[in-house]
């Protein structure tokens, strides 16, 4: 039987878990810590260093670059570092935008799916109804930001938990996208789309490279590093980003200090289905087949890449740049594994480890952050 | 101040009813508040105040009333709308971001910004202005809220509050997690605020500060206005604590056994027993077939005490020993085991299954005894309540009903089956009468005096002094966290007890949080 009992302590109750205070502020009263502890300049910066959300991702990406360089030296080479970026710019853009809703306090599964999707539309258009390139591409980004305005409305009027929503979303996905395919097409996999029109300008667009030593670096990792960027410093420096967090940190608050809720959710569950698109898109244009084998796109990596960042599945914490490398991450050990020639299903095992791992520092670090004030 | 007095009041409030299914919250509730005032909002837990600031802060919708802004009759729709009015609430639990910096919190929603893209360094500036003038300007605006202490984050939701331009400020228990220095600088900020002609409604329990602070004192019981108006100086504490609790009828005390088994060890030992920020140093025994009652103002750590005691709340220091034997602290399960039962405050949040049928709730916490290899045996489970059902006279005395269709007193009796169902040796009851009719009371009372000449050891909390004082064979006072007196009940009467409880506030002073006085014993 769980009993709850009473009010909460008027205090910040000093829980026996939480790590002892500083040097600085032994013998105070838990309510002073605002007065300012004598606490080195030196110890100041580590302790707000490490109470980044992304730092336990860097530490996490430090070791298993170390770990897979020893055990697979090519993983260090030109060639290998442009693989671990292509694998981590695919999986990123997913992560990036599935990480901004998880900070507003939601998730959104179907992004693969709609990846899938909207390559398999894009096929089909192409293929089948003999549009340009381009044209479809236009149709498939729009019928993705339609499932997401579908998801975030359902979300937004309902109140239905968006677990559930886009686990819905997905499922109808999966089925109708493969299903549809096979009655216009008769198979689902479509191959041969290099001849449409706008073919040079899209590969140019999603699949044009650069060579640098032996590696081949592909403008994917131009959309992920961009985007990245963009919305690290919209978090950080626009209204859309503080309602992102206020969203995910203070439902209640953002609501009553007049912060667009609604439509903030809405953009957010908009810019997942369009970074599926983007993701297949990618991939697309890159093999000019489309493949709707689901199990190509995994629903639930781009959640891992984001967590591992330091995002918060309860939202109101995390950073773009976290997501970046907990991608990095997730691409260099993806990488490291076919190198050092395990066999790949021990991939899976590991990115299980990475996680709870992942998850355990992030508790750690923010433990710290509460402990350790700033001012 | 008094420049304003004799003014159209800045807001009036008339006749607010607001009802949730099922419960009343308000009933009527007056108040009005003048510009440039200290306006104290008094009441117990349950009296309606949050319901009253969250109908002014626009987030709740009344069902009846009349709500007068500066002349004019307005409906506070939104908190949007009450916000451009200039009505701003800060709330006991702090709504901040903790992922944002002090700067974005404070004008979350009205970020100085161009196209979208936030101007920091002008709402930097205009945070630290605001900060300057709460008299915190060691706050960076750049720091993140979630690395900032209870303290100073409660004076970011003020900055918040000051930044809306507010006419009005609702203070929900603003000096609750605040330690002296920083109620006296938050003083320095309210009298800043009327000096500027800003109303304030604040909300305490701490009677001390009110006296301090406040101008005028509005008393609520049971979702009504029972006074407004009160001067808070010249009013005698003892009238404010009698609208607060007053009671219109006597009841009916059972007899107290002239035995009260004086030769028995005790029962219940309580030794030392200390919780940071709640309670200090509180010691006392209950012997087998006694009522032990604990009386005193609603924070002044009763209930904290009983949660202590029954291992809810992990002690600081002290020792509690059942029947000879210590328990670990914060071990409910181990208070269980050792025969103390609880019957909280909060009957249908924290004891029943509001949805589960009477015999279910009775044997949730001795299923062990009904188990047969992993499955429970109905039979004997529905047997053994229907035994307690009669025995304390449930009515109606059928264990398969849901527990929620029940009237409050026999929810009450139920929560007693349970732990009579457990043989249990120690009963800590929290409020029991808390929402029982009045009809229903003496027969709760009988009930808690039999248990009694059964052997069990009784502690009693109750916000209703002549309660405690006409059901326990014992009394402890208990002011600020500390125990300020310990008598037999008949050598006490209402208004020793509440000269106890008002004497030993004024000694403690403002918020004292206990543990000052064993600073050895905290870091």
């Amino acid at each position: 039987m769980v009993w709850t009992l009473g009010a909460p302590v008027p205090e910040e109750a000093p829980l026996p878990s939480s790590p002892p205070p500083g040097p600085g502020t032994a013998g105070r009263l838990p309510g002073s810590r605002a007065a300012a502890a004598p606490r080195g300049p030196g110890r100041r910066l580590l302790d707000r260093t490490l109470a980044r959300p992304s730092t336990a991702a860097w530490i996490g990406l430090v070791a298993v670059t170390v770990f897979f360089g020893v055990q697979a030296p090519d993983l260090l080479t030109a060639a290998g570092a442009a693989g671990v970026l292509d694998t981590a710019a695919l999986l990123g853009i997913g992560a990036l935008a599935v990480g901004l809703l998880l900070i507003a306090g939601h998730i959104d599964l179907s992004i693969g799916m709609v990846a899938v999707s909207s390559a398999l539309a894009t096929g089909l258009l192409v293929g089948e109804a003999g549009w340009g390139i381009w044209p479809a591409l236009a149709a498939s980004l729009a019928g993705a930001l339609l499932v997401g305005l579908l998801n975030g409305w359902l979300v937004v009027r309902t109140g239905l938990p968006s677990f559930l929503v886009t686990l819905a979303a997905h499922l109808v996905l999966q089925g109708t996208a493969l299903a549809l395919t096979r009655a216009i097409a008769g198979r689902t996999v479509l191959q041969g789309l290099g001849d449409a029109p706008g073919w040079s300008s899209a590969r140019a667009a999603f699949d044009s490279s650069v060579q640098w030593g032996d590696g081949t670096f592909r403008i994917s990792i131009v959309w992920w590093l961009g985007l990245t960027a963009c919305a690290g410093w919209a978090l950080w420096r626009t209204r859309l980003g503080n309602a992102v967090f206020a969203i995910g940190g203070a439902r209640r608050a953002a609501r009553e200090l007049g912060v667009p809720v609604q439509r903030t959710t809405l953009t957010l569950f908009c810019g997942t289905a369009a970074a599926g698109w983007l993701v297949g898109t990618l991939g697309l244009v890159r093999i000019t087949t489309a493949d709707g084998d689901p199990s190509l796109m995994p629903a639930i990596e781009f959640l891992v890449a984001a967590v591992i960042g330091g995002c918060l599945l309860t939202g109101g914490y995390g950073s773009a740049v976290g997501t970046a490398v907990g991608a990095l991450l997730y691409g260099v050990a993806r990488f490291g594994v076919t190198l050092a020639g395990w066999d790949p299903l021990w991939f899976q095992a590991f990115l299980g480890v990475l996680l709870l791992v992942a998850l355990l520092a992030n508790g750690i670090v923010r433990t710290r952050l509460r402990a350790v004030p700033l001012s | 101040m008094s420049s304003t007095q004799g003014h159209a009041p800045l807001l009036e409030m008339h006749g607010i009813v607001k009802t949730f299914p099922g419960v009343r919250a308000l009933d009527g509730v007056d108040l009005d508040v003048r510009a440039g005032e200290v306006h104290c909002l008094l009441g117990q837990n349950g009296a309606g105040k949050s319901t009253l600031i969250k109908v002014l802060a626009g987030a709740h919708q009344p069902d009846g009333g009349r709500i007068t802004w500066r002349g004019e009759e307005v409906t506070l729709g939104s908190p949007q709308a009450a916000m451009s009015l200039g009505i701003a609430t800060i709330y006991q639990e702090l709504d901040l971001v903790s992922g944002l910096t002090v700067a974005d919190n404070i004008f979350l929603g009205r970020e100085p910004a161009r196209f979208g893209i936030t101007r920091a360094a002008v709402a930097n500036a205009a945070a630290s202005r605001l900060l300057t003038r709460l008299g915190h300007p060691e706050i960076r605006p750049t720091a993140e809220v979630g690395s900032l202490s209870a303290a100073a984050q409660q004076m970011v939701s003020m900055a918040r509050a000051l930044s809306q331009d507010a006419r009005l400020i609702v203070m929900d228990e603003p000096s609750a997690v605040l330690d002296n220095e920083e109620v006296e600088r938050l003083f320095a900020v309210v009298r800043d605020l009327t000096a500027s002609d800003v109303a304030v409604v604040y909300i305490s329990h701490r009677l001390e500060e009110i006296r301090q602070i406040g101008d005028r004192i509005t008393v609520l019981k049971d979702g009504a206005t029972v006074a407004t108006g009160l001067p808070t100086r010249e009013t005698p504490t003892r009238e404010v604590i009698t609208l607060m609790t007053g009671r219109a009828i006597e009841y009916v005390f059972p007899e107290r056994r002239a035995r009260a088994a004086s030769d028995q060890a005790p029962l219940l030992e309580v030794q030392g027993l200390s919780l940071r920020g709640s309670f200090s140093d509180v010691s006392f025994s209950v012997r087998p077939g006694e009522i032990v009652g604990l009386a005193g103002l609603v924070g002044a750590g009763r209930s904290e005490i009983l949660e202590t005691v029954f291992g809810a709340r992990r002690a600081t220091t002290g020792t509690v020993r059942v029947g000879g034997k210590r328990l670990r602290t914060g071990d409910v399960g181990g208070a269980v085991a050792a025969g103390v039962g609880l019957a909280p405050e909060e009957r249908k949040s924290q004891a029943l299954l509001l949805g589960d049928s009477v015999y279910r709730n009775i044997s949730i916490s001795s299923l062990a005894r009904f188990a047969r290899g992993g499955f429970l045996a109905r039979g004997s489970e529905r047997a053994a309540a229907s035994e307690q059902v009669r025995s304390l006279d449930v009515r109606p005395a059928d264990v398969d009903r849901e527990v929620r269709t029940l009237s409050g007193g026999n929810q009450q009796k139920v929560v007693l089956a349970r732990w009579l169902l457990r043989e249990c040796r120690v009963l800590l009851l929290d409020e029991p009468t808390r929402g029982v009719d009045v009809g229903a009371r003496s027969e709760i009372y009988a009930l808690v005096r039999d248990l009694a000449d059964r052997g069990v050891a009784v502690v009693v909390v109750s916000s209703e002094i002549p309660e405690v004082l006409g059901l326990a064979d014992r009394v402890l006072v208990v002011a600020d966290g500390a125990v300020v007196a310990e008598e037999r009940a008949d050598a006490l009467d209402e208004h020793r007890v509440l000269d106890l409880v008002m004497e030993g506030t004024a000694h403690q002073g403002v918020p004292v949080p206990a543990t000052t006085q064993h600073e050895g014993d905290v870091a």
